[in-house]
């Protein structure tokens, strides 16, 4: 058994050490908000946070999550407002949405560090891949966020 | 009341009584609608519902997809705005699937908003005759208000809800009057969309989120050449089921992980036809410069004496460009759900299509539509894609092996690597000019495979429209024209890619053009604008393009701007791109002007979004794409061979939109065709080098960041 701490739950999941912390999440403890989309970390749209740090989960093993706080889009915010969420629809950057989960987890990863990033920053830290491509929307709702 | 702009008649085909929620169900019909459109056959196509339920819900049921073009809020503001509701009273679901319409062509707003504003103007209608009724008064005196009729002599007022019931008796009325575009409170306005608040907190069920109890979960290996099949398989440890789906092996189990493990270890022997050898781009395009020369080409499109032009004239040019093959690489993998038991079956699929799903599936289970549920779900981009049926047939097969519902999810290698691919093009650009330089005659032969021959829906001697559009039908003044299309008979599977043929032609022409611009010394607007003269719209667009972009102003050094221009699904786009060139084998594409006529705009911000999203796929495309086969076997494995922009290489989209009254016009495709001959112009300029063989940067791939 392997026991995870996810969005300030305990959970005890029976797997093998080596599955994919991505698959644990999603067809285990069906949280579908994180999503899979190349498996070999480059798109980014399995990106959680772990202890606060933004992690792609497709290809980490489950145990490393052991004793960690890992945090998937489902308990950014218990009520969907974080100000990057808030920011996101303001700024209406989702298209078919389907990797602004990981967007919006890099982002807020970013901000924890870098509160108030100029756009290269943003350029520099955000690279995940959007095929709608609104990234364009996505710089603009990450300094709304920012300025609170 | 009366609309201003002539638009289709649209027929009250029947309404429903709902005997499980209360209220009434109008179904709408278009005058002579696309029966094409509906796979099942057997019930009508319907335009529009609309759907007024005793406890004041209203819904909207849509027989398109919601991809991410923001169709559901698009089509969900045109009937609020007839019904004269809050926005956020309006609800959008997926039509019964035997009543869909497939997503493509930028369709579903430009053919569908105005049978749903008939409607939902008629339902609105029958509600203030059931409140007039119920007063005793004349319906005149009755208006309907945020969800209210409302008696204007007494001020009484009975919600809508309250008379839902009352109204589905009275008459439906066959020429409802229309809210006059001088009083939109929504249409024409950047609304918030509805679908956006579930896309930022993970609550959103796409395709791939799926979750049925009691279900397990699939993975699927193809065999890795063109036109292979499974010759023997044995079932594997870790597995539930092994299933042989003909090209393709599938294994089920507890987890989408343990399931894909479990079918890279199928023993699986693949019977490897001798023709796959044959199946290799750089045959083919051999094979098509042979074509190019010998045909058989087929007239898609001839005016004027080209002959006499070519003849007489003072110069002819020449120019051949190359277009790869591309995968679609959705962001959502082909992913598909099914629960299948003797009496029923129920189908959740990311598709683009349907009622397409409904009769694979009826074909598969020999079971009535009646028996069946398609679920359409959101989906992570479709890009027509999804309009096929390979991913569902599989889900519903092995979902019948396994007795158990189950949930295919093809991995990111499988789905680029068994896509049915944008195809492959050579275009052939011959040009007369006169003395002076001016046009005179136009020769564009085409060779490509056929999407429509290639599924039998074409005979082999017809020009496919498909590989010919946005290389027919140009607005610009040639003097004498003649487009020819010429099939090539590569079997690597082809599909409908964002604009289709369009995605291919508009870079032979816009290249072309600035290849003429340049050889007679002009500059390439100025000859876009002559091209365009006697067409006031067309020149409207391109002129606001260039505005927009700054043409002919100072620039920085190292940069240049490239202009293009296209029309596509009854929309006009014209683009700017400011390009430098920092380095060898690179591009940095700084800023991109884009000017839409889409006609009229419902949401301008939707709009907006849509070019933008068009111009970074497009240039996805022209920077990197490219999908090759070498014995059958596709290159594209993940997208760390098959490149996509990132935000940092991203450039600045600005956008105008014209709101000329046209008919409307689609927008989620139009925004690609120009901005991979904008580049290339761009790029020609600043280098002298001309790009005629796409993508810019061939073999480009990317790593985890």
């Amino acid at each position: 058994m392997i026991s995870l701490n996810v969005n300030g739950k305990n959970y005890s999941v029976n797997v093998d050490p080596g599955t994919k912390m991505l698959w644990v999440l999603r067809d285990i403890l069906q949280l579908t908000g994180t999503k899979y989309g190349c498996g070999i970390e480059i798109c980014g749209a399995c990106t959680i946070l772990l202890d606060g740090e933004a992690q792609k989960s497709c290809d980490m093993d489950v145990s490393e999550g052991v004793g960690r706080k890992i945090t998937t889009i489902e308990g950014l915010s218990p009520t969907g407002t974080h100000p990057l969420q808030k920011a996101w629809i303001e700024e209406q950057v989702p298209q078919c949405g389907y990797c602004q989960s990981g967007m919006i987890m890099k982002a807020a990863a970013l901000l924890q560090q870098n509160p108030n990033p100029s756009d290269s920053d943003i350029d520099g830290e955000i690279d995940n891949i959007c095929v709608c491509g609104t990234y364009q929307r996505i710089r603009a709702a990450i300094h709304l966020a920012a300025k609170g | 009341m009366s609309n201003t702009t002539t638009l289709p008649a649209v027929k009250i085909d029947r309404r429903q009584f709902l005997a499980t929620t209360g209220g009434f169900l109008l179904a709408f019909t278009l005058e002579g609608g696309n029966k094409a459109a509906n796979a099942a056959g057997a019930a009508p196509t319907v335009n529009a519902w609309v759907k007024i339920s005793t406890d004041e819900s209203i819904t909207i049921l849509i027989g398109g997809s919601e991809l991410g073009q923001g169709a559901y809020s698009g089509l969900a503001q045109v009937a609020a705005e007839e019904l004269m509701v809050d926005w956020a009273q309006v609800r959008a679901e997926p039509a019964p699937a035997a009543q869909s319409w497939v997503t493509g062509g930028s369709s579903n707003i430009r053919a569908h908003a105005q049978p749903l504003r008939v409607a939902s103007a008629a339902a609105r209608e029958m509600l203030i005759a059931a409140g007039a009724a119920t007063w005793n008064v004349p319906p005149s005196t009755c208006i309907a208000r945020q969800g209210k009729v409302i008696n204007t002599i007494t001020n009484d007022s009975l919600t809508f809800g309250s008379l839902a019931t009352l109204a589905a008796s009275m008459p439906v009325p066959a020429n409802p009057p229309l809210v006059p575009a001088s009083e939109y409170r929504l249409v024409g306005t950047p609304v918030k969309r509805t679908d956006i608040p579930a896309k930022t907190n993970g609550s959103a069920i796409y395709g791939i989120d799926v979750t049925v109890p009691g279900m397990l979960f699939a993975a699927v290996k193809h065999c890795p050449s063109v036109g292979g099949t499974v010759k023997s398989v044995r079932t594997a440890t870790g597995s539930r089921a092994v299933v042989n789906l003909g090209n393709a092996i599938a294994a089920v189990s507890t987890t989408t992980e343990a399931a894909r493990s479990a079918v890279s270890n199928v023993p699986v022997i693949w019977n490897i036809p001798s023709s796959a050898a044959g199946v290799d781009t750089a045959l083919y395009i051999t094979q098509a410069k042979q074509m190019m020369v010998n045909g058989p080409a087929l007239v898609a499109e001839q005016q004027g004496d080209v002959t006499t032009a070519f003849q007489t004239a003072a110069k002819t040019l020449e120019m051949t460009y190359t277009l790869p093959y591309l995968a679609h690489a959705c962001m959502e993998v082909l992913c598909c759900t099914v629960s299948v038991s003797p009496t029923g079956c129920d189908v959740w699929a990311p598709t683009q299509a349907p009622g397409w799903v409904l009769g694979t599936v009826m074909a598969l289970t020999n079971m009535p539509a009646s028996s069946i549920n398609v679920h359409p779900t959101l989906m992570g981009g479709g890009l027509g894609r999804k309009i096929e049926q390979d991913y569902i047939a599989q889900a519903v097969k092995v979902a019948m092996a396994a007795g158990k519902p189950v949930k295919l999810t093809w991995s990111r290698e499988e789905d680029m690597a068994n896509d049915q691919y944008r195809p492959f093009a050579l275009a052939r650009v011959r040009v007369a000019l006169d003395a002076q330089g001016n046009i005179k005659g136009w020769a564009n032969r085409i060779v490509s495979p056929s999407i429509l021959f290639q599924r039998g829906w074409i005979p082999g001697n017809v020009v496919d429209t498909q590989s010919t559009e946005g290389g027919t039908g140009l607005a610009y003044n040639f003097g004498s024209r003649l487009t020819e299309y010429v099939r090539h008979p590569g079997t690597v599977p082809v599909g409908f890619w964002r604009s289709v043929g369009h995605s291919i032609n508009a870079f032979v022409v816009e290249s072309a053009i600035d290849e003429v611009a340049l050889a007679t010394n002009t500059d390439p607007l100025m000859l876009r604008q002559r091209l365009l003269a006697n067409d006031p719209r067309s020149l409207n667009v391109l002129n606001e393009a260039a505005k927009l972009g700054g043409w002919g102003t100072s620039l920085p050094a190292g940069h240049a701007r490239g202009i293009a221009f296209a029309a596509s699904f009854n929309s006009i786009v014209a683009e700017v791109a400011e390009v430098s060139h920092p380095a060898a084998g690179t591009i940095r594409v700084h800023k991109v002007a884009v000017a839409i006529d889409c006609g009229s705009a419902i949401n301008p911000d939707s709009v907006e979004a849509q070019m933008q999203g068009g111009i970074f796929h497009g240039l996805s495309a022209a920077l990197w794409g490219e999908v090759k086969f070498t014995n059958g076997v596709a290159s594209a494995r993940n997208f760390s061979n098959y490149r996509v922009l990132l935000m940092r290489e991203a450039p600045v989209v600005s956008v105008k939109i014209i709101q000329s009254g046209a008919p409307i016009g689609g927008v989620g495709e139009p925004g690609v065709p120009p901005i991979a001959p904008a580049v290339a112009n761009a790029y020609a300029k600043l280098t002298r080098t001309r790009v005629r063989t796409l993508p810019f940067f061939p073999g480009s791939g990317m790593s985890d960041g």
